[in-house]
């Protein structure tokens, strides 16, 4: 009798499961395209250029993510808040827009391994002989006010019980500031940081350090459930980390120096 | 004086731009005005019961926003029925069909306004239902009609720039797209809005010179 169920029940959900379906990445490799949502307003990692075409760290990782898989990418400029409601309306397969990984948004998308992270950089005035973060101590510091990065200095100014820390409206003043000589360092992202080394309009500063800071890892994401998808573009992070594109485009899109490093210290993933 | 960093190859991708308007619009409403006839036609002629059901779907073309529908439409083909058409596809797809909704009203007004009378008149002298429609309803309706499809026309133009959302790059995203690079919205829009003039202005003009000629004899 026992058995009699079993089996019914076997046969049951056998017909309930149907036909094997092609999941997503079998989709986007029959369909040629992979659709890549990416911000396009937020440089160095998504912009436009002088031609209107989109350019920047994500673009190119969704290119060769499309590279690897064979297929055609479709850049498809996403807004931050419509990423996810772009996936999840059908327009496109996968997003490359500088996501965090939150445990939030993972309850409904899809996350990978981070493929990028946002690290703070200590910025210092040339005439300074400061070459590590923690050649900061009792220096004149200073930053944005009410930032991330600008909490997290002024506890260490009050942890170091020594220097002075001063608060600034805009990233720009931090920056006059420190070119002028009035500030010795200041911590900010390491894209900002190379912005306004690069740029030109502030001399005489210059990258030294990164602060020890968690940094903002950064995921691709697709639909919750490709796991085949998921594992694909987990071991293809892995791949451009290990071939050296990673630095490569570090180098291209951010800057000169080490890239972050996507991998967390005692704990696996 | 004035200063911009408005090169002449963003000049050309607006143009592109405009370009891309006025297929959507084209196609749109050509297919949409055709279907409108015959959906205005059927609604006049089989009464207000029978053509229930037509008028249900129509009227839900025409109260759930274009947007919402350009959304879920492409959803549903992408989704649902697994196509994976081009934005434009579904984009005069969508239009077509909203097009269609509002031409229906326009052409079941316009039949409606040529007398009992006349169409009686012109059936008891023998001739055919076809005949009436076409020698007697046709140019009586197209007159009272008329003003209103060249304001429906150039209604979906402007309706047309919501066509972005299926990745449609039309004149209104390519200007979103030159004031996210280059920051500066107010001369931007004042530079879409010229483009949206000089292309709409024609038809305006066309049909004002139509009305006039077909008013006169």
């Amino acid at each position: 009798m026992k058995l009699t169920y079993l089996a019914a029940g076997l046969f049951a959900a056998a017909a309930v499961a149907g036909p094997v379906k092609a999941d997503k990445l079998d989709d986007i490799i029959a369909s040629g395209t992979l659709r890549c949502a990416v911000v396009l307003d937020f440089p160095p990692m998504g912009s436009r250029d002088e031609n209107n075409n989109p350019v920047g760290f994500d673009v190119d990782y969704c290119n060769d993510l499309a590279t690897a898989l064979g297929v055609k990418a479709e850049i498809v400029e996403t807004p931050f808040p419509e990423r996810i409601p772009a996936l999840m309306s059908g327009r496109v397969d996968v997003g490359v827009a500088s996501t965090s990984d939150t445990l939030e948004r993972a309850k409904t998308i899809g996350v990978t391994i981070p493929y990028y992270a946002f690290e703070n950089s200590v910025t210092v005035n040339d005439k300074t002989d400061i070459t590590t973060w923690e050649g900061m101590k009792g220096k004149t510091v200073g930053a944005t006010a009410g930032t991330y990065e600008a909490i997290w200095l002024e506890g260490q100014v009050k942890e170091w019980g020594e220097g002075e820390f001063r608060p600034y409206q805009t990233q720009a003043d931090v920056f006059l500031a420190l070119s002028q000589g009035q500030l010795d360092a200041t911590v900010s992202t390491t894209e900002v940081a190379n912005a306004n080394v690069k740029g030109g309009k502030f001399p005489g500063i210059k990258i030294v350090d990164k602060a020890p800071m968690v940094p903002d890892y950064v995921s691709l994401f697709t639909m919750r459930q490709e796991y085949g998808l998921i594992n694909y573009m987990n071991l293809f992070i892995n791949q451009q980390v290990r071939t050296g594109r990673y630095a490569e485009l570090y180098k291209k899109w951010i800057g000169e120096g080490e890239p972050a490093n996507l991998t967390v210290q005692g704990v696996y993933r | 004086m004035f200063d911009t960093a408005l090169t002449s190859t963003d000049l050309i991708f607006l143009a592109k731009g405009a370009g891309m308007t006025l297929l959507v619009t084209a196609i749109s409403v050509v297919i949409g005005t055709i279907l409108g006839i015959i959906f205005g036609v059927i609604r006049y002629q089989i009464g207000p019961i029978w053509a229930a059901p037509l008028t249900f779907v129509l009227d839900i073309c025409r109260s759930i926003p274009l947007l919402i529908q350009l959304v879920l439409l492409n959803a549903f083909f992408g989704m649902v029925v697994g196509l994976r058409w081009p934005g434009l596809t579904v984009a005069c797809i969508v239009l077509s069909l909203y097009t269609s909704a509002y031409c229906a009203e326009i052409v079941r007004g316009g039949i409606e306004a040529v007398p009992a009378t006349t169409r009686r008149a012109a059936r008891s002298l023998g001739m055919t239902w076809g005949q009436d429609m076409r020698q007697i309803v046709l140019p009586l309706a197209t007159r009272v009609a008329l003003p209103s499809w060249i304001g429906l026309a150039l209604g979906v133009m402007k309706d047309s720039a919501l066509v972005y959302v299926v990745q449609v790059t039309e004149l209104l995203k390519s200007t979103q797209i030159l004031i996210t690079r280059l920051q500066e919205p107010l001369f931007l829009l004042l530079i879409c809005g010229a483009f949206y003039f000089i292309i709409s202005y024609p038809l305006a003009r066309f049909g004002g010179y139509l009305e006039k000629r077909w008013s006169n004899d």
